[in-house]
């Protein structure tokens, strides 16, 4: 008999594709033959948006690249220009800084965890995930005054001080998050039909996810301990005591392990970032691109004069080109930037861990089913607004 | 047959039929609200009184959706594909007695009945995938055809053993036999078949693979809108209601109990049977397609098997 | 294995019958932190007129590009403000205005049911931005 193929439209409006991915999968009964992601839905040039703004409003933009992690991308873009600068930001910053990355971490897995555990049809996970993310929320929102894009960082250490409440939040947060995170797994880690659902499916190891440049907890699940925070450490995290969780089998039930591991790690280092949490300035006050203290304003006129400076003109960074990268609950996140010592970047690249791990999804989901494709999409944990940028 | 008769069947019709349609309704408000509590937060509760209004501000709603047709569909039969569903679901009830004296027929092969009639309601999903012209709807039709099959085998022989015990297939003759002893007792094995082929049946989690959002986005009801839509709507749960009354007619002794009045006793089964159901849904991931297949075939059909010999060994020796 | 899917479902129905988490949107609504961004507004000075320089700050600052500010010359030859005009089709609500606002006259107010059904009711003049009505400017820092 002579059988077609079907091909299958997966995207851009799909429930299961995370915002605008497309997918052209090309089907032999529910059998994936070859499949074809195609991007660029959510472009919205902010590289080149970049170019116009100045090194203070680019910031802004940075939150909307990844969305779910808002934090980890203000902190790469900063610690970037930083480095340019060759800026030295003060502990309690720095402390702040580690603390809210973690804490932003944990937020995205949590919503990771929930959308992919729905995926798979288990649709309880998701309420119970984001009333944990409904805490973290409440904490950026009460510290920065935005829940989802929290624009809280500065270059030279944070927009302003940590508000009275911030400790004792992060510490009743991470009082009771473990006993939440007993609470998915056992809705998931022991089930069988999770189990049956994740083990083995999408199937990357180590040799093809550095070949592909994979990182993050794609990569950490097939069984290599890359992690920038232990291996280029940034932001005091050379201080802390964690461990970087790391899988075998690099199929999505490994990475569904090694995220979860990841959240009661990033508690951990929240725990001690607050309860370290040195005494001191916020910012490097008094340093070129920091603003001048509003109290100044009033009353001292060179204060005011480069106040207007600053706004105006913008922090000017010295001609040269420098990368930086963090790790972001996606992977290897690295801002690129090129100065030509003017008040806008001659480029700003963006590595965007999200678009580098989809560069396997070909490979995972060859040969599996239809209804691998979602497990395997979600478990590569994509945020479209930073694949397409 | 006297005109008296015919009055009292046509009465018993639309009663039985209200009802159903009734509790149908209020199904659908229940489960979202369960679904709500297992998951921290309430579910529709703006309408009416606690939300009891809402089954029909949502039926008005779909009323006066657009009914749109996609281009290069099937009309005769994607408008037919909904009636089928919930004709032949509708049609089950005529054998369900809520009591001794109230059902619609009590015919002496209702079991026979039943699963004829409701394995009829397949070709409604099968047709509504196949005529709608979207590969979704294709898939999710092709899913039911397999599915649906796959598990009515399982779901036939898991009654065989009651059907034993009860010796006969009249629902009433089987609820009889139960007075004393729920068949619960005696066909645990039985009892869980039946629960996890009906489940897959009525399309439920973990089994819901005809429609399930996250795969297929809405399975075969995908270009299905306003009433032709809560045709399918309504067949479903009328579907699982059917399942739950079932359960209870079958293994939990039906209107059989202290006290109350008979109905009352099969309504507070079946509710019961359908929070388990809800209570499911709210726990458990969704099994593949294939391991779905699989599990029938090699796990649940000769289960079933192994019960019915057993079954039938016992009652042999016994007697 | 069967143990885990017994597992499960005893914590959903120990969820069951623990309260929900969720809030009662319309009727209730979680109190605004301090720090909330909301809808920007200005702020009077004791004689109702913005304290608002007109310096355009604000204007230069602003990454969206959704701020314009006219300033006048009275008199005697004082700077000061004709028009202000804030766009919040186009507002990101990042609160760069009131970091670079020398004065203080723009705040990030509490106010956030901002929906209309049309764009013209959000385009906001110095007018509508001086009227906050929760939260009155002057009490933030």
């Amino acid at each position: 008999m002579n059988t077609d193929t079907l091909s299958l439209n997966l995207g851009p409006q799909h429930p299961s594709t995370h915002g605008v991915l497309r997918v052209v999968l090309e089907l032999d009964g529910e059998t994936v033959i070859d499949a074809r992601p195609d991007i660029g839905f959510l472009h919205r040039g902010i590289e080149k948006l970049a170019e116009h703004r100045t090194y203070h409003q680019i910031i802004v933009l940075t939150d909307r690249l990844d969305y779910l992690a808002a934090l980890s991308n203000n902190l790469a873009y900063v610690l970037t220009v930083e480095k340019l600068m060759d800026l030295e930001v003060p502990r309690r910053a720095r402390y702040v800084r580690a603390a809210l990355a973690e804490l932003q971490r944990i937020a995205s897995h949590l919503f990771w965890l929930g959308t992919h555990a729905h995926d798979l049809g288990a649709m309880t996970p998701l309420f119970y995930a984001l009333r944990e993310r409904e805490a973290l929320m409440d904490i950026f929102e009460n510290l920065s005054g935005s829940r989802l894009t929290p624009s809280f960082l500065r270059v030279g250490g944070l927009a302003a001080d940590i508000d009275e409440r911030f400790v004792e939040s992060v510490r009743n947060f991470t009082d009771t998050f473990q006993g939440r995170v007993d609470e998915y797994e056992t809705l998931l880690t022991q089930n069988p039909i999770w189990r049956s659902r994740t083990k083995g499916v999408g199937v990357l190891d180590a040799g093809q996810c550095i070949r592909l440049g994979i990182s993050g907890p794609m990569l950490r699940s097939a069984g290599v301990p890359l992690d920038l925070r232990k291996t280029q450490p940034y932001s005091c995290y050379d201080e802390f005591h964690f461990e970087i969780p790391t899988g075998k089998a690099g199929d999505v039930y490994d990475r569904y392990l090694v995220r979860i591991r990841e959240m009661r790690e990033s508690a951990r280092i929240a725990r001690q970032a607050v309860d370290g949490l040195p005494e001191g300035p916020w910012t490097a006050a008094g340093s070129p691109p920091v603003f001048p203290a509003k109290e100044d304003l009033k009353h001292n006129i060179t204060a005011v004069i480069r106040h207007f400076g600053l706004v105006m003109e913008g922090m000017k960074p010295p001609p040269g080109e420098v990368y930086h990268a963090v790790e972001s609950p996606r992977g290897e996140l690295g801002f690129y930037l090129v100065s030509d010592g003017g008040p806008y970047p001659v480029r700003l690249k963006v590595r965007p861990p999200s678009f580098v791990n989809l560069q396997g999804l070909v490979k995972m989901v060859r040969g599996r089913l239809l209804a691998d494709v979602v497990a395997v999409i979600g478990a590569v944990d994509i945020v479209l607004a930073e694949v397409d940028r | 047959m006297t005109t008296t008769d015919i009055l009292w069947g046509v009465l018993r019709i639309v009663l039985i039929f209200s009802a159903v349609m009734g509790l149908v309704a209020y199904m659908t408000l229940m489960e979202r609200r369960f679904l709500g509590f297992f998951q921290l937060r309430l579910g529709p509760n703006r309408v009416g009184p606690g939300g009891l209004l809402q089954p029909i501000a949502d039926g008005i709603k779909l009323l006066f959706k657009e009914d749109m047709t996609v281009s290069h569909a099937n009309r005769f039969w994607f408008r037919l594909a909904p009636a089928i569903a919930l004709v032949s679901v509708l049609a089950c009830f005529a054998v369900v007695p809520a009591s001794p004296s109230i059902v619609v027929a009590d015919i002496p092969v209702a079991v026979l009945y039943l699963l004829a009639l409701s394995s009829l309601g397949v070709y409604g999903i099968l047709l509504a995938g196949w005529s709608s012209n979207n590969k979704y709807s294709l898939l999710g039709g092709l899913r039911a055809a397999a599915q649906l099959i796959s598990y009515e085998i399982p779901l036939a022989l898991s009654i065989v053993g009651v059907l034993i015990l009860a010796g006969s297939m009249s629902l009433v003759g089987i609820v009889k036999a139960q007075e004393g002893l729920w068949f619960v007792v005696k066909q645990p094995l039985g009892f869980l078949l039946f629960l996890v082929c009906v489940s897959a049946e009525t399309n439920r989690t973990p089994f819901d693979l005809l429609e399930c959002e996250n795969e297929l986005v809405a399975g075969y009801q995908t270009e299905y809108s306003s009433m032709k839509f809560g045709l399918f709507y309504m067949a479903e749960y009328a579907h699982i209601l059917l399942a739950s009354c079932l359960v209870s007619l079958f293994f939990l002794g039906g209107w059989n109990g202290p006290l109350l009045p008979a109905p009352l006793w099969l309504l507070g089964k079946v509710f019961f049977v359908f929070a388990l159901f809800i209570w499911v849904r709210a726990t458990f991931p969704r099994v593949r397609y294939d391991q779905l297949m699989g599990f029938s075939w090699k796990v649940l059909l000769p289960l079933a098997f192994v019960n019915l010999m057993v079954t039938a060994a016992l009652t042999v020796a016994l007697s | 294995m069967s143990k885990a899917l017994l597992k499960g479902l005893a914590l959903t129905l120990k969820t069951f019958f623990r309260p929900p988490v969720t809030l009662e949107y319309p009727d209730e609504k979680r109190p605004v932190p301090d720090r909330f961004r909301g809808r920007p507004a200005l702020v009077a000075r004791a004689d109702g007129a913005p304290r608002c320089v007109a310096c355009g700050l604000c204007e230069k600052i602003c990454p969206s590009l959704c701020i314009t500010v006219v300033a006048e010359t009275g008199p005697e030859g004082t700077r000061s403000l004709a028009r202000y005009r804030l766009d919040l089709n186009r507002c990101s609500f990042c609160g760069l205005c009131v970091e670079a606002c020398p004065v203080e006259a723009i705040v990030m107010s509490g106010e956030y049911e901002l929906a209309s059904g049309s764009r013209e009711p959000l385009v906001l003049d110095e007018g509508r931005l001086l009227a906050a009505p929760d939260r009155p400017g002057e009490e933030r820092p």
